[in-house]
C-alpha cells in the first residue's frame, strides 16, 4: 500500500437524485450541489483552494460544455480549476493527489451528466479504438453482452445470477431516495423479459439517468476543522485493461485486482462496498476481483443499475458509502468507479470513519 | 409555459486521421477484399497492431493474409441496433478468430434477423461491401453457408488516411427559461431575468446568476429594451470549414440593452459595414411582422437574438454612449 504524504478526509457531500430527464441545463444540476456542500462546512466559495469537474462534452452535446459547468461553482473572481473528461471519481483522484502536494487545504469535486437528451450507446462507442471499433458502433451495451457470455461459457455465472443482482439492487433501493428505480422484482419475472442484448434483458442495463455530485475533501488539520465526522481516503488508485475486448479475459478483472492490491483493500475487513455496476453482470465479476464474501453489504444504495447519471455515479458511489459509514453502518469500505466499456478501467477508493 | 418546439439537432465532428505502416494496409486490404494480420513472434494478430500486446514491443509492419472464414469465440445479440451499427436490422456482435489469426476481431454477424443462427464454435466468412472506402465497416460476416462469392477489384493508392464523421443526435425540449425566452421574441419582447442577490439583469436569461450562484425562475424575469448600444463588433469573413452555411462577409455584434447588465453577443448585421460601425453607437431592433417571426433555431445553449424575429438592428441616431462607460461590458 502506497504511504500517503498527508491525510485527506471527505468533509461535505451531496448529490441531486437520478432523474429519468431533468428538464434544464447542466450547471442548474451541479449548482444546488455545489451550494449544499459549501453551506455545510460553513465555507465561502472563495475559500476553495481548488476546483475540479468531471463531464462529458459528447453526453452534453456541446462543444466545452464543461466550461459552461463552472457557471455552478461561481465563475468570478476566476477559480484555480481543472477538468477531467471523466467520471466525477477521477476528478476525485487528481483533487486528492493534488492534496499530496501540501500547498492547499481544499478541493471542491464534481461530477455530472445528462444522459437523457442523446444516446450514451452512440457516444460512448466513440470511446473505443477508433480504427477498428468506433466505425462499427462498438458500443458499451454490446461490450457487456460479450461480458456476460463470457461468464455464461465459463462456468462462472448464469442468466439468472445476473436477474438476482438486479432485483437485489432494487430492493436496496427503496431506502434510496435518490434512486431513479426500486421495487420488489421477482428473479423469475426478470427471467421472462425479453433480451435487449442477449444474454442481458432490459433491467440488466442501466436506466438512462441525468445527475450530478459534489464534494469537498480537505487535508487532515483542515478536515477537523471543517467538520466534526470527517471520512477518511485511506487510498485511492486506478489501473487499465486493454481496450481491445478480445484480448483480456472479460470474466476477470486484473486491474481491479491490481488496484486492490494498491489500495490496501485485502488488508483489512471490508464492511460495505459501493460498486459501479452498470451491467448486472460486472457485480460477479467485481465480487470476486475484490475478495468479497458474506460479510460485506454490496451496493445498499441499490447502484447503478437503479439510477446511472454517467459522470457522477462513480463519484456517487464515493458519496454514497460515505454516507453510510456517517450513519455508523460500517466502519471501513470500498467505493469502485469504471470508465470504458465492460469494466476496462477501475478506480478503487478505501473508506474509513473517524473512529 | 409556452409549448414550442423541442431542440433537435445533430452535433458533428469530421475525424481524419492517418493510418501508420499496420493499420493502413489492414484497411487497404479490405478495400480491396483481403483481411491481413500482423505478426507477432509466432502469432499472428487479427486486428493488426503496431506492438506487441503483451510486452508492448514495437513490431516491423510484417502482414499476412488471414480468413475470410473464421470461429465465432464470442457473440451477443444486438435486438434493438443504433445509428451508428453495421445493420439497421437485429444482428449479432462476435468475436471472429479469422482462419490463420491468433487473436480474435470484433464484427458484426448478419443472419438475416436470426438471432437463432449465431452460436459460439460456428464458422463465418467475410462478405465485403459494394462500396468500400478503407473502413473496417467495409467487411462484415455471415454464416459460412450463406457466403457469396465476390468478385473485388482492388483500388489503387493505399489506404494513409481514414474520415470518420461522427454524428451525435440530440433531443430534448427547450428549458423553461428558453421557452419563455423564445415565445417573449415571437411576442416582439427581449425577455431578461434579474438576478434576486445582485438585482442585475441578464438577457437572455440562463435560469441563474452565475456571480451568486443562485438558481432563477420565472418570477426573476423582466421584459427589457429592445434599444441598446454596441459594445463590441467584428467582421466575420467566412472561412469554408465543414457547416459553415455563411459565404459573404458580415458584421457581427454585441449589443447591451438598455437595463441590462449583460451585452447580447452574435447579433448579425448585414446592411451595415465594418466601417460603419462604433463601439458606444444606439441601435435599435426592427422586429419583423409577427406572422414571420421564427425561433426555431433557437436551442438550449445560450444564444443570441435570432435574424429569424428582426429584419434589422439600426442606428437610432442618439449620440453615442462613451465607450469608456461600457469597459465592463465588452465582449
Amino acid at each position: 500500500m502506497v504511504s500517503l504524504a498527508e491525510d485527506v478526509a471527505i468533509v461535505a457531500f451531496e448529490q441531486t437524485p437520478s432523474h429519468a430527464h431533468f428538464n434544464d441545463s447542466e450547471p442548474a444540476m451541479i449548482m444546488p450541489c455545489v451550494n449544499s456542500v459549501i453551506e455545510q462546512v460553513g465555507m465561502d466559495r472563495h475559500d476553495i483552494d481548488f476546483t475540479i469537474a468531471g463531464s462529458c462534452d459528447y453526453l452534453s452535446g456541446m462543444p466545452f460544455a464543461f466550461v459552461m459547468n463552472i457557471d455552478a461553482v461561481g465563475a468570478w473572481p476566476p477559480v484555480y480549476e481543472s477538468h477531467v473528461e471523466m467520471d466525477g471519481a477521477w476528478a476525485l483522484f487528481e483533487g486528492f493527489v493534488r492534496l499530496q502536494s501540501g500547498d492547499i487545504d481544499t478541493v471542491l469535486v464534481s461530477g455530472s451528466g445528462k444522459c437523457s437528451p442523446g444516446s450514451y450507446r452512440e457516444g460512448f462507442s466513440l470511446q473505443t479504438d477508433p480504427y477498428v471499433h468506433a466505425p462499427i458502433g462498438l458500443d458499451p451495451r454490446t461490450q457487456a453482452g460479450f461480458q456476460a457470455q463470457a461468464l455464461i461459457a465459463a462456468g462462472k455465472a448464469t442468466e439468472r445470477d445476473f436477474a438476482e443482482v438486479v432485483a437485489r439492487s432494487h430492493a436496496n433501493a427503496k431506502n434510496n431516495p435518490y434512486a431513479q428505480l426500486s421495487g420488489d422484482l421477482f428473479v423469475d419475472d426478470l427471467l421472462a423479459e425479453p433480451y435487449v442484448q442477449q444474454p442481458l434483458r432490459r433491467l440488466d442495463c442501466p436506466p438512462t439517468s441525468d445527475g450530478a455530485a459534489a464534494m469537498i475533501i480537505a487535508r487532515a488539520d483542515r478536515a477537523r476543522e471543517l467538520c466534526d465526522n470527517p471520512v477518511w481516503i485511506r487510498a485511492i488508485d486506478h489501473r487499465i485493461d486493454s481496450h481491445h475486448p478480445t484480448l483480456r479475459d472479460l470474466t476477470d478483472s486484473p486491474s481491479v485486482r491490481i488496484a486492490a492490491e494498491r489500495v490496501g483493500l485485502y488488508d483489512g475487513p471490508v464492511d460495505i462496498a459501493e460498486l459501479t455496476v452498470t451491467y448486472s453482470p460486472e457485480e460477479i465479476i467485481l465480487r470476486d476481483a475484490l475478495g468479497l464474501n458474506g460479510q460485506t453489504s454490496v451496493n445498499p444504495s441499490g447502484g447503478p443499475l437503479t439510477g446511472s447519471p454517467f459522470m457522477a455515479v462513480g463519484l456517487t458511489r464515493v458519496i454514497e458509502l460515505a454516507r453510510a459509514i456517517r450513519n455508523g453502518d460500517g466502519g471501513r469500505g470500498v467505493a469502485h468507479a469504471s470508465s470504458g466499456p465492460a469494466l476496462q478501467q477501475n478506480l478503487l477508493c478505501v473508506l474509513e470513519g473517524d473512529g | 409555459m409556452p409549448q414550442l418546439h423541442d431542440v433537435d439537432y445533430t452535433l458533428e465532428y469530421p475525424y481524419t486521421r492517418t493510418t501508420g505502416p499496420v493499420i493502413g494496409p489492414f484497411l487497404t486490404g479490405l478495400r480491396d477484399g483481403r483481411i491481413l494480420g500482423q505478426r507477432c513472434g509466432d502469432r499472428v494478430l487479427c486486428p493488426p497492431m503496431e506492438f506487441d500486446p503483451d510486452t508492448f514491443a514495437t513490431l516491423e509492419p510484417d502482414l499476412v493474409e488471414v480468413g475470410p472464414g473464421g470461429v465465432v469465440e464470442n457473440w451477443t445479440w444486438v435486438a434493438e441496433p443504433s445509428a451508428k451499427h453495421p445493420f439497421d436490422r437485429p444482428f449479432g456482435f462476435a468475436f471472429i478468430k479469422l482462419d490463420g489469426a491468433d487473436t480474435a476481431l470484433v464484427h458484426a454477424v448478419d443472419t438475416g434477423g436470426d438471432p437463432e443462427a449465431i452460436s459460439t464454435g460456428m464458422r463465418v466468412q467475410a462478405q465485403f461491401r459494394e462500396e468500400r472506402h478503407g473502413s473496417v465497416a467495409d467487411v462484415y460476416f455471415v454464416p459460412e453457408a450463406d457466403a457469396a462469392d465476390q468478385v473485388i477489384e482492388p483500388g489503387d493508392e493505399p489506404v494513409t488516411i481514414t474520415e470518420h464523421l461522427i454524428s451525435l443526435r440530440i433531443n430534448e425540449p427547450l428549458y423553461p427559461h428558453r421557452a419563455r425566452f423564445a415565445q417573449g421574441l415571437l411576442d416582439g419582447k427581449i425577455i431578461g431575468q434579474r438576478s434576486p442577490v445582485t438585482g442585475k439583469v441578464y438577457v437572455p436569461g440562463r435560469g441563474y446568476d452565475n456571480m451568486s450562484r443562485v438558481l432563477m425562475s420565472e418570477s426573476d424575469e423582466v421584459e427589457v429594451s429592445d434599444v441598446g448600444t454596441v459594445v463590441a463588433f467584428t467582421e466575420l469573413n467566412p472561412v469554408q470549414y465543414y457547416g459553415q452555411t455563411e459565404t459573404e462577409p458580415y458584421v457581427r455584434c454585441s449589443i447591451l440593452f438598455d437595463g441590462t447588465d449583460q451585452p447580447v453577443i452574435g447579433i448579425d448585421i448585414r446592411d451595415m459595414t465594418v466601417d460603419e460601425m462604433r463601439v458606444g453607437m444606439r441601435m435599435r431592433c426592427i422586429w419583423r411582422d409577427p406572422e414571420d417571426r421564427s425561433v426555431e433555431d433557437i436551442d438550449n445553449r445560450f444564444g443570441n437574438v435570432p435574424e429569424s424575429v428582426y429584419v434589422r438592428f439600426e442606428p437610432t441616431g442618439e449620440p453615442d454612449v462613451p465607450a469608456d462607460e461600457l469597459k465592463e461590458h465588452s465582449w
